[in-house]
């Protein structure tokens, strides 16, 4: 068997779905050709790439998710069902009594006649009226986008209320996914940077609205955190972005915060490195 | 006992029983997280890939169709998951090209290197070509599921796969010798190995 041949069995061989026989050219061949020999060998050192094992937070991550979509659907299926009980029933018990009125029956009439003229049109004019354009499938996947988004954000947004610290963070994670962060996201983040009671879930705020530095008011909304902060963990990482998004801005408020009394002496040192790197 | 087969679970989902989704989680989150590690390179985008996967999945759980066979029908949400994130991400991605110092090393120190510049070489091939290799062999996919996943004919599926083996083995062998990894139609300038931070890079 030449090579050509071989490589029409190659792909079964090293997934193991070939005849005894087949496999048995296969490697008679690969003894005498160095090349397709080597393509096996090459698929074989695949195995010494390691089986990786996900974080034990995955689990929990996926949990938090979990429940913060049920939390959602049920508010939504709440909403809807008061919905409907109380607006629409009457939408269309008014409807109704409106179709028995006198305007009503004129509007009717008319209507029919309509009806009429244009299923006779339609017909006269035989196929070319049925092709309507349906929407374009790049406008639905931009719907799918738009729904995937808000769908994350309702996620998140449920997910920095909770109780506990580890569901906040994920909140915090799934908050981040967006090239463009939503208004109710944003300040949503930045409550959670200056109030949150844990400083691992306010440290992942500044993390997720690092990406977004390009925006003024995540900017600003950093600077402000920093005179609230009592943690030097924290108040270190606020300064750190900071000077990292060399906003001359920044330098001003800098000061300010070094006069802080008590402040910790690592913290007062790292503020005034980042002042000389902004000014 | 048999383990509740995915589709029936599934169904279960899909009707209204999200919470089964665990199940479902526990039996993929590994696979996919693999699958998505050898495709970046990267712990982090690998777990919110796959928790985005899931929540996919949870969201347009009413389009599954019952005899669709589970497995493939989530690798398509994982494969779009991932196209989206690579349309986000590529224009951050700047090319790493430090050659591995050869040394004489111990055998399990020998196998590690040549996994770790397995794994560079993966990042070196198209997109398409790496996703390929990654399904066959990593997540173990028979031919026929990825010709369903990627609409196309089993044969054409062999002989991308076939392809992609050989342009993997040119590259890996220019990385071991230690000369950059582009080939001589330039046909690799395309793909560059992703940045990942270093302390979420895999080992």
């Amino acid at each position: 068997m030449n090579c050509e041949q071989i490589a029409e069995l190659l792909p079964d061989y090293l997934q193991g779905s070939v005849t005894i026989d087949q496999a048995g050219q296969v490697e008679q061949h690969c003894q005498l050709c160095n090349n397709c020999a080597q393509d096996v060998a090459m698929w074989n050192k695949f195995a010494l790439v390691p089986r990786l094992q996900p974080s034990p937070e995955s689990r929990a991550r996926f949990e938090a998710m979990l429940h913060a979509y049920r939390t959602i659907s049920d508010e939504r299926a709440g909403s809807v069902e008061t919905a409907r009980k109380s607006g629409k029933l009457k939408v269309a018990w008014s409807f109704f009594d409106w179709f028995r009125s006198p305007l009503g029956a004129a509007a009717w009439s008319v209507a029919l006649l309509v009806i009429g003229v244009l299923i006779g049109a339609r017909v006269g004019i035989g196929t070319k009226v049925a092709n309507v354009a349906s929407p374009s499938q790049s406008e639905e996947l931009t719907a799918v986008h738009s729904e995937l988004t808000n769908m994350r954000q309702l996620v998140a947004l449920s997910m920095l209320q909770q109780q506990s610290a580890s569901e906040r963070l994920q909140g915090v994670s799934w908050s981040g996914r967006e090239a463009h962060l939503d208004p109710q996201v944003q300040s949503a983040l930045l409550h959670t940077l200056r109030y949150d009671t844990s400083v691992d879930v306010r440290l992942a705020a500044l993390d997720a609205l690092s990406r977004h530095g390009s925006q003024p008011q995540v900017r600003q909304g950093v600077v402000d955190a920093l005179q609230e902060q009592q943690s030097p963990l924290v108040q270190v990482a606020l300064i750190d972005q900071l000077a990292e998004w060399r906003d001359p801005g920044a330098a001003q408020r800098l000061r300010n915060f070094q006069q802080t009394p008590n402040l910790n002496p690592a913290v007062r040192q790292r503020a005034e490195w980042a002042i000389s790197k902004l000014q | 006992m048999n383990p509740v087969p995915d589709e029936d679970v599934m169904l279960q989902v899909r009707n209204g029983e999200v919470d089964m989704l665990g199940l479902l989680f526990d039996r993929y989150q590994t696979p996919l997280y693999n699958f998505y590690a050898k495709m970046t390179q990267d712990r982090v985008i690998s777990e919110d890939l796959v928790q985005e996967v899931f929540l996919r999945i949870l969201r347009y759980r009413q389009t599954y169709r019952p005899g669709t066979t589970f497995r493939t029908w989530m690798y398509q949400i994982a494969r779009n998951t991932r196209i989206d994130q690579v349309r986000k991400t590529r224009p951050e991605t700047p090319l790493v090209t430090e050659p591995i110092a050869p040394t004489s090393l111990s055998d399990s120190a020998q196998h590690k290197q040549e996994a770790a510049t397995l794994q560079r070489a993966l990042m070196y091939l198209p997109e398409d070509k790496r996703e390929l290799l990654v399904l066959s062999r990593f997540q173990e996919l028979k031919y026929d599921e990825i010709a369903r996943l990627l609409g196309c004919e089993v044969g054409a599926v062999k002989v991308r796969i076939h392809r992609a083996l050989q342009q993997l083995r040119q590259v890996f062998l220019q990385l071991e010798s230690g000369a950059p990894a582009t080939d001589a139609n330039g046909a690799l300038e395309d793909s560059r190995p992703s940045a990942v931070p270093p302390g979420r890079r895999l080992q």
